[in-house]
């Protein structure tokens, strides 16, 4: 078998072991993989040209709702992108709530990412805590912005609505109950020696390739690359609290655990340091919008029209969020910059080329490099 | 958020760098913006591989994303963004603007410059029709097998009508539903 | 570390599971800011299509009621669409008599067969809300929840 013509199979989209609405052609020899092959677009709704036809405000509507995973972080880039494009500054409560439950969803994100993990290694019990850790903070979304997984609590401008009374109290009982789950977590399943038995070694983008391969986020730290855009271009409230960005050394799929784990830890220390600083009486936490953008904007020698441009670091990497506004109700164009496409696209070609990945291998390397296909289709 | 005062210190070396290291004469200008550390160079559009090859040697190693913005009615041109952010250099943005006639959308590829750049181009081709002279896998990538009109993202396509006319059978609320002849009752001869 | 783990298992196989039972033991997990179905008070309505307008699911329609409306001379209300809506809360935000507001019923509760819950109109909402003083739901949304101090720019 080993001999002849490679032979395709279809990986996805509903396979267990592919991360959501995404397959692979995979070309096989025997077991080996010789190539694959992303087919995306299960998922193609066309967010852009829908929030073309929509108004500014309104858009906040949709833009989470390419990723499930890590919705917030998409929300934020596009409210930011908003607040630059109308020159509009929200104030200091706003920011600081806005990075509090973006780092929520940050480590809802990662959580919900480590029962994905157990699910393509097999481990199916201890990551299923993962899923009751990020339970805890799903059930403190609904308590503070309504909802579970799309929350809408942001706004150009602002917050919508002020934070609960107790909204310190309810955020650090939160934290303190899903931090020792994690620290299970990590007890049992990532420090695990059939764990990693099985993923040490697999899957390496160690060092300077990463940039070339251009990929981002988790991926691009755990080559032991340190960049994130929250250091190197502080937005919100990320620019006066104090946090570091783990780094990985071996580049493999047990760093990218490592390093998600670490960046958890990294989240919960942010969101207790500005978690003190939300006054729950304070009524200036939204600036009224103006309803048309402005014509145009200081650029020097740029376009006659306005334009805004936000970048985060969303749970899988950079994002960035760029608005054209016409002077009119609705964008001229939205264009939604998001981090998946390099992890499936030239990543993991790089990974099959330089590797002897096996079929067994295929559904860790995919589930550890934590691509949202979503936002490859958008 | 950033003011046009509000710029970083190492601006004027990473500028300058960007200055120094671009080919004379294959780049119209290059400014800074209002956001910190973020700048854009204007070119035109067949000085695309130059600059993108020299904007690679000094540093800016991390490819983004391919945008296009169609001004359809404004000027008849795609104006065509790529981003490179350079992870060497500790973050600074650079937006390369370009722009292309709208008849004739051609501009040629960068894929074999950064490897991301092969799959943006693609997108771009779903969704604008822009022809990368030299990219041998422009297809339907996203929209394969679920999409046969014109590129939906152009400003001059209503994409909901289609949809609506096409796909839905001109209903929107609901899609048509094809009814079943029911199964021929047993023959009982 | 084997050991390790087996023990954090054991500790973890004596805990309350956090699955629930719905419907047959526990109600939709629901808070004091969720968002679920919507409450009418036609008193107020004056069917001025804000909430059509602005809804992003275009789930809202307005249908013509018959009756003694004096703020409403179109006599038109919104009907909402819940297979559509996304509950987002911007019909409630941007009413500008706050007629419209929202309870925290959800989940199946909005689609039961049973008779206490079964999709009840938002009208009919409003209606029990006038007339029971402990009605089965609490009204979570309300305009007053998008007040804000509005801040002149510059």
């Amino acid at each position: 078998m080993a001999e002849g013509k490679p032979r395709m199979i279809f990986l996805g989209p509903q396979h267990p072991g592919a991360p959501g609405n995404v397959a692979f052609k995979v070309w096989l020899k025997g077991e080996k993989v010789v190539k694959a092959e992303l087919v995306p677009g299960f998922l193609h709704r066309g967010f852009e040209k829908m929030m073309e036809n929509r108004w500014w405000e309104v858009d906040v509507v949709l833009s989470p709702r390419y990723c499930v995973e890590d919705p917030d972080n998409f929300e934020l880039a596009y409210v930011l992108a908003v607040e630059d494009l109308f020159g509009v500054e929200a104030p200091e409560k706003a920011r600081i709530v806005r990075t509090i439950v973006a780092e929520m969803s940050r480590i809802q994100s990662h959580l919900f990412w480590l029962m994905h993990m157990g699910g393509a290694t097999g481990a199916r019990y201890i990551p299923a805590w993962a899923m009751a850790a990020r339970e805890e903070i799903l059930r403190w979304y609904d308590y503070v912005t309504g909802h579970r997984i799309y929350h809408h609590y942001m706004t150009p401008g602002g917050i919508r609505w002020n934070v609960p009374k107790d909204f310190k109290e309810v955020t650090l009982k939160t934290l303190n109950r899903v931090m020792p789950m994690v620290k299970d977590i990590e007890d049992a399943f990532v420090n695990n020696r059939i764990l990693r038995a099985r993923t040490e070694g697999i899957g390496v983008i160690k060092g300077y390739v990463a940039v070339q391969l251009n990929a981002t986020g988790p991926t691009l730290r755990a080559a032991g690359i340190k960049y994130d855009v929250r250091k190197v271009d502080p937005y919100e409230a990320y620019g006066d609290v104090d946090f570091e960005i783990p780094t990985g050394t071996e580049g493999d799929a047990h760093d990218r655990i490592v390093v998600r784990i670490r960046e958890i830890y990294q989240s919960k220390h942010i969101i207790e340091q500005l978690v003190e600083r939300v006054k729950p009486d304070d009524l200036n936490y939204r600036v009224k919008m103006p309803l048309l953008p402005p014509p145009t904007l200081p650029w020097p020698a740029v376009a006659r029209h306005g334009e805004g441009m936000s970048r985060v670091e969303a749970a899988r990497g950079e994002a960035m969020v760029h608005v054209v506004g016409i002077k009119d109700r609705k964008p001229y164009r939205v264009k939604l910059i998001t981090p998946s496409m390099p992890l499936l696209t030239t990543v993991m070609d790089y990974i099959i080329e330089h590797e002897d990945v096996t079929i067994a291998d295929l559904p860790i390397i995919v589930m550890s490099l934590d691509p949202c296909p979503p936002d490859i289709d958008r | 958020m950033s003011t046009v005062e509000g710029h970083a210190e190492g601006k004027d070396e990473i500028l300058e760098l960007i200055r120094r290291s671009l080919p004379p004469g294959k780049f119209k200008e290059v400014v800074p913006t209002r956001w910190p550390r973020r700048y854009i160079v204007f070119i035109d559009a067949w000085a695309i591989r130059p600059v993108m090859e020299a904007l690679k040697a000094a540093g800016f190693d991390r490819f983004v994303a391919i945008e296009a913005i169609d001004w359809y009615n404004i000027e008849p041109v795609f104006e065509l963004l790529y981003y490179v952010e350079s992870v060497k250099l500790g973050g600074p943005l650079v937006i390369v603007r370009t722009k292309i006639p709208r008849n004739n959308p051609e501009i040629d590829t960068i894929r074999d410059i950064y490897p991301l750049a092969h799959w943006q181009e693609i997108e771009n081709y779903e969704f604008f029709g822009i022809r990368f002279r030299g990219h041998p896998d422009l297809r339907l990538w996203i929209l394969e097998d679920n999409w046969e009109g014109p590129p939906p993202l152009r400003k001059d396509f209503d994409t909901v009508k289609y949809v609506l006319e096409t796909y839905y059978g001109g209903k929107k609320w609901e899609r048509p539903v094809k009814r079943r002849e029911p199964p021929p009752p047993r023959g009982e001869e | 570390m084997a050991l390790k783990a087996l023990l954090l298992g054991m500790k973890y196989l004596f805990k309350r599971p956090y699955t629930m039972l719905v419907p047959e033991k526990e109600p939709p997990m629901t808070t004091e800011k969720t968002r679920g179905r919507h409450l009418l008070d036609m008193s107020k309505c004056v069917g001025c299509r804000m909430c059509q307008m602005v809804c992003p699911a275009d789930a809202i329609k307005m249908y013509k009621v018959e009756g003694d409306f004096k703020q409403n001379p179109k006599k038109i209300f919104p009907g909402i669409d819940f297979n559509r809506c996304t509950f987002c809360a911007l019909c409630v935000e941007v009413c500008p008599t706050g007629a419209l507001s929202m309870t925290d019923i959800t989940g199946w509760y909005m689609t039961t067969t049973d008779t206490r819950t079964n999709l009840r109109s938002p009208y009919d909402l409003a209606a029990e809300l006038a007339k029971n003083e402990k009605p089965d739901f609490r009204v979570t949304i309300t305009k007053q929840t998008f007040l804000y101090q509005t801040k002149k720019r510059g």
